[in-house]
């Protein structure tokens, strides 16, 4: 019986579960110290084995991308590391930003695969 | 003389400064969603026009798990395929079926409804995170070839997609 337990707990151990988020939830604009542009910091981590790409975006309410500027729209980030990033607005864009998005980007994966998508809103 | 070494010997490790420091371990909880591949799909291919996630039919459904630390404060989206990331040359359209369910929940009284509340556009399935925990969602995709002809040899792969935006 025992032996039949550990078997199981085995087979369950190996699925590999995989995983992507980013904080804050409800970031917030600060004054940067560019002339006329806003700042906010952004974190992401990396618990996804088969993702070695995140791709940033920033978008209004209505889903249209909104221009800003990061040291890289594409991170590559490892398995298990994390990385913390700036976004920069213009303030007059300030008003209209709703949401910043960080999508995982699949290689030519030969398996299916789920795509995330997580993201932060101005509220 | 021996026994003069070890003595000494025992003094002076003795002697030896002990050194303690404290290593502190910091933490930050915020609220988070996180989105976990719990279970990739698989397809399965039960006649030569049809390839299929139901497990009757050789196929994998898909298990996507999100866990939030805050209560409705999240929509979740999970968007069932409607094109191959990767496929032989098809020469003829693909209809694509999907459909999401919930599959399994951390918190039974608080997120029971989140099926009977859940919101469908096109292939799109949209859930309110009302309550703190995780959920698991399940889906399905079916893709049939044109005019029931038979899909080209070859390695077919489709991605779903799952989405987790803040209130």
């Amino acid at each position: 019986m025992n032996k039949y337990f550990i078997i199981l707990c085995l087979i369950l151990l190996s699925r590999v579960a995989t995983a992507h988020e980013m904080i804050p939830t409800y970031p917030k604009w600060k004054l940067s110290i560019y002339d006329g542009l806003l700042v906010t910091e952004m974190e992401m981590f990396n618990k996804r084995e088969d993702v070695e790409y995140y791709e940033v975006a920033v978008f209004d309410d209505k889903w249209n991308p909104i221009p800003f500027v990061s040291s890289f729209k594409l991170f590559k980030l490892e398995y298990l590391s994390k990385v913390k990033f700036d976004v920069y607005i213009r303030e007059q864009d300030r008003e209209r930003t709703e949401y910043i998005c960080s999508t995982s980007k699949l290689r030519n994966n030969k398996a299916p695969a789920i795509s995330s998508m997580i993201c932060s809103r101005f509220k | 003389m021996l026994r003069k070494a070890i003595l000494v010997g025992t003094m002076c490790l003795g002697a030896t400064a002990v050194y303690a420091e404290e290593v502190p371990i910091t933490g930050n909880v915020q609220s988070r969603c996180v989105i976990t591949t719990d279970t990739p799909g698989v397809y399965g291919n039960p006649n030569a026009y049809t390839l299929t996630t139901a497990s009757a039919d050789g196929g994998v459904q898909p298990i996507v798990r999100y866990d939030v630390t805050l209560a409705d404060a999240y929509y979740a989206q999970i968007t069932t395929p409607t094109s191959f990331a990767q496929s032989p040359s098809l020469s003829d359209t693909v209809t694509w079926t999907g459909s999401t369910e919930v599959s399994a929940v951390s918190d039974a009284t608080n997120m029971g409804s989140y099926e009977t509340n859940k919101v469908t556009f096109g292939q799109t399935t949209q859930y309110d995170l009302t309550a703190t925990g995780s959920t698991w969602f399940k889906s399905s995709s079916t893709a049939s070839y044109g005019g029931d002809k038979a899909f080209p040899g070859g390695t077919y792969t489709a991605n779903i997609e799952a989405v987790c935006i803040a209130k």
